[in-house]
């Protein structure tokens, strides 16, 4: 992560959303990608392209075309290529300012940190002890980390949405944190590990079927919609990390915390 | 074997009917035509009394039931260089409107339910203005808004939303929001200043100001598109409207005329310069001055634009779309601060209405998954609860999203799901809880304590979601909103009726 910062001076690659440009849906199955592709080369700052395809018949339906270039360049160019004009019947564009972008990205950025800061209150407040909120917040906090990492991995452009995916991870994350800490710490009764294994019952239960639920989004909606693609994918790879902080690191901390409270019971 | 409900149920039976009422009992209800969203002001439809929100039935005698059917009839009639009569019937009156100018009347198809797709669904544009090189104080944008409403209204567009927007930083944004197609124009209205001047030379006669512009012809015979011309690419069509200047313009274009000289064309002895017309500075028009305008003070003056397309149609529309524009401009003022678009999205209907499909189908599957995963696990009846229990919070969230007129975009959809997998996530807690029979626990305690947990995670989720609320404009209040209302009703609403029904199981699996 921090060889990416100083690669890229920032926490990912943002796309269009955040960084400024201009993305376009053309409703036009006939598009050759790879052709429209060679033509913006060098027409276009910095253009991607994408196909839509519908999901029963895999027949191409648009095509998605996303640049650093403005709303009126882009539309002259594509039109060039196509030779018709766009229209808001066989078109859809979303134009960011790139001002607009930064001061977006910024915000988000403040709000996923004041979304923690109170979360982590939140979490005080309910546990009032020091170990097992903090594991808590750890386990939000890797999740999403490991997420972050993981995106930057496979070279994907992180959009608005995709920051509001993360700040859900924040959700999906302490659920099974509470419940993990709630069974084990505030119950009694029972043997650690009883406790552990029965949480762990649950817990994997909930996050599963998450998993699940978002695959099959990801599959059906994710191919329409950049904004529902972004949220799907970044959910599925934080739950997916969740299983491994919740169930392998944060448990070693709440067995640890709750061996060390037995000690000390011991002890008195 | 008796089982009695209890409030809790009772509760959850009632809103989830009510939600229903809310979604599906239309204001038009079981009725056909199409809906009126807007009536352009001036247009004959609007002179005659048609208004937005009234649902029109049949065109001409004939009953009109889509949108399809209704744009068929006026696309066979208009544009039309004659005015020609139209009969719009309503569900109590009949309208008949003689017009040249298309009908002026935006229709869509009648809602089935109180639901509000936003922008992004829907289809239309939305905008996010700020001013460049200036920062908007927060009473600035307000002035703002209401001189770019009057705009809209002058130029006839009345169904759209603009409002100030206030992000995290402090920075004022206008928000413009137009549902339907829209034209290229509102673009313009949008981002142009609409600084008009109209010079001689280097002089400045007269501006689009009250004190030089008294009035200006809109309709009749001295507003319209006259001459249409082919040209190799194209078709030209010229516009022409009358204004009226004060007499304090008068003189001055009087004053400036005086010292030009006069020159002898074939059409007639002119003015040796022109009267340029500049909008923000762009050049216009030029106009010919005739000789016998020389050094008087004419407050009556003609202005003139041109429109261009590849048929003579699309010429006469685009002529008539310009000289709304610059009505538009001359009547309501320039804005007082240049303007940049910062944030424009034009949406075309068709994708969305696709995409909506799919999201239902999503739903659903996810939907039947999680039944099947947890018919797996717990192998009782109770295990399909979850289903019901789900499909009611979707209900119950958007019977709330229709009596609160919230508009559903993407990020708001997203915030419903996000609050179906909590939902689903506590219901597991529940069950499971339920289970742990071997403990000296009741079910009402072992219930009790499933709740701790999803308090604790629900006060823990609204925290996180409450800055999204002033983060980024406004673009993803949808999210933060229908999340918390989603996570709210399956807490206080939907989960205790859950934990009641499996109490009764309980007890029924007792006895």
């Amino acid at each position: 992560m921090s060889s990416f910062y100083s690669q890229h001076h920032d926490f990912i690659y943002k796309d269009i959303s955040l960084s400024g440009g201009t993305s376009v849906t053309i409703s036009d199955g006939t598009i050759n990608l790879a052709e429209l592709s060679k033509f913006l080369s060098g027409k276009l700052d910095d253009a991607n392209i994408r196909g839509v395809s519908d999901l029963a018949t895999q027949k191409q339906i648009a095509v998605i075309v996303e640049t650093r270039s403005d709303k009126e360049t882009t539309q002259k160019v594509l039109e060039e290529y196509l030779k018709y004009p766009l229209n808001d019947k066989n078109s859809s564009f979303e134009f960011t300012g790139s001002s607009l972008g930064d001061s977006f990205y910024n915000q988000l950025l403040i709000a996923m940190v004041a979304a923690f800061v109170l979360m982590a209150i939140v979490i005080f407040v309910q546990f009032k002890t020091f170990v097992p909120s903090l594991a808590v917040i750890l386990s939000a906090f890797a999740d999403i980390f490991m997420t972050v990492v993981a995106i930057n991995l496979m070279g994907m452009r992180i959009s608005s949405a995709g920051i509001v995916a993360l700040l859900m991870l924040i959700g999906y994350s302490v659920d099974t944190d509470i419940l993990l800490t709630n069974k084990v710490l505030r119950r009694e009764g029972k043997t650690l590990n009883r406790k552990i294994i029965e949480s762990f019952k649950t817990g994997i239960t909930m996050t599963l079927i998450a998993i699940a639920s978002t695959a099959v989004c990801l599959i059906i909606a994710g191919p329409y919609s950049q904004v529902l693609y972004q949220i799907f994918f970044i959910m599925l790879f934080g739950l997916m990390f969740d299983i491994m902080n919740t169930w392998l690191t944060n448990v070693s901390i709440i067995k640890w915390y709750a061996i060390h409270l037995q000690k000390k019971k011991n002890e008195n | 074997m008796k089982t009695k409900l209890t409030w809790k149920i009772w509760l959850w039976l009632i809103v989830l009917a009510l939600s229903l009422v809310s979604i599906f009992i239309t204001p038009n209800f079981l009725q056909k035509g199409v809906l009126i969203t807007n009536v352009e002001q001036n247009s004959s439809a609007f002179e005659q009394g048609l208004r937005a929100g009234q649902v029109i039935t049949a065109v001409d005698g004939k009953p009109v039931t889509s949108v399809e059917e209704f744009s068929k009839i006026i696309n066979s009639k208009f544009p039309s260089l004659e005015k020609i009569k139209t009969t719009f019937t309503a569900k109590d009156a009949e309208y008949v409107t003689y017009s040249n100018t298309s009908s002026g009347i935006i229709v869509s198809k009648l809602p089935l339910t109180n639901l509000k797709l936003g922008l992004d669904l829907a289809g239309g544009s939305k905008a996010l203005v700020k001013a460049s090189n200036h920062t908007l104080t927060a009473s600035e944008a307000a002035d703002l808004v209401s001189i770019m409403s009057n705009r809209f209204n002058v130029y006839g567009l009345s169904d759209m939303k603009i409002s100030t927007v206030r992000d995290l930083s402090g920075n004022n944004f206008i928000s413009v929001e137009i549902a339907g197609a829209t034209q290229k124009e509102v673009q313009d209205l949008i981002s142009q200043q609409g600084k008009f001047e109209a010079k001689i030379g280097n002089e400045t006669v007269f501006r689009g100001e009250k004190k030089d512009i008294t009035n200006v012809a809109r309709g009749g015979q001295e507003a319209g598109v006259y001459d249409c011309q082919q040209t190799a690419s194209d078709y030209r069509c010229q516009f022409r409207f009358t204004i009226y200047l004060s007499q304090e313009a008068a003189e001055r274009q009087a004053a400036i005329t005086n010292t030009l000289d006069v020159n002898s064309t074939a059409s007639g002895d002119e003015l040796s310069k022109t009267l340029d017309l500049f909008v923000d500075n762009k050049l216009m028009d030029s106009l010919q001055i005739s000789a016998s305008l020389k050094g008087r003070a004419e407050t009556v003056i003609q202005i003139s634009g041109t429109g261009v397309g590849p048929t003579q149609n699309d010429a006469i529309t685009a002529a008539q779309d310009n000289m709304k524009n610059l009505q538009t401009i001359l009547i309501t003022g320039s804005l007082p601060f240049e303007l940049e678009i910062v944030k424009l999205d034009t949406i075309s209907p068709t994708l969305g209405n696709d995409f909506l499909k799919y999201i239902l189908l999503a739903s659903l599957i996810s939907m039947i998954i999680v039944a099947i995963i947890t018919f797996i696990r717990y192998r009782v009846k109770a295990a399909l609860a979850p289903l019901a229990v789900c499909i009611s919070e979707i209900i119950i969230t958007l019977g709330i999203a229709a009596l609160i007129n919230w508009n559903l975009d993407l990020p708001s959809i997203a915030g419903i799901l996000a609050a179906i997998g909590t939902g689903i996530d506590d219901q597991i807690v529940i069950l499971d809880e339920s289970r742990h029979k071997e403990e000296s626990l009741n079910i009402k305690q072992r219930i009790k304590r499933a709740f701790a947990i999803i308090l604790g995670a629900y006060f823990t989720v609204v925290a996180s979601l409450i800055p999204l609320f002033w983060a980024g404009a406004g673009l993803l209040t949808g999210f933060a909103l229908t999340t918390i209302i989603g996570i709210s009703i399956g807490v206080f609403i939907t989960r205790p009726a859950f934990a009641d029904m499996i109490k009764l199981l309980d007890k029924e699996n007792a006895s």
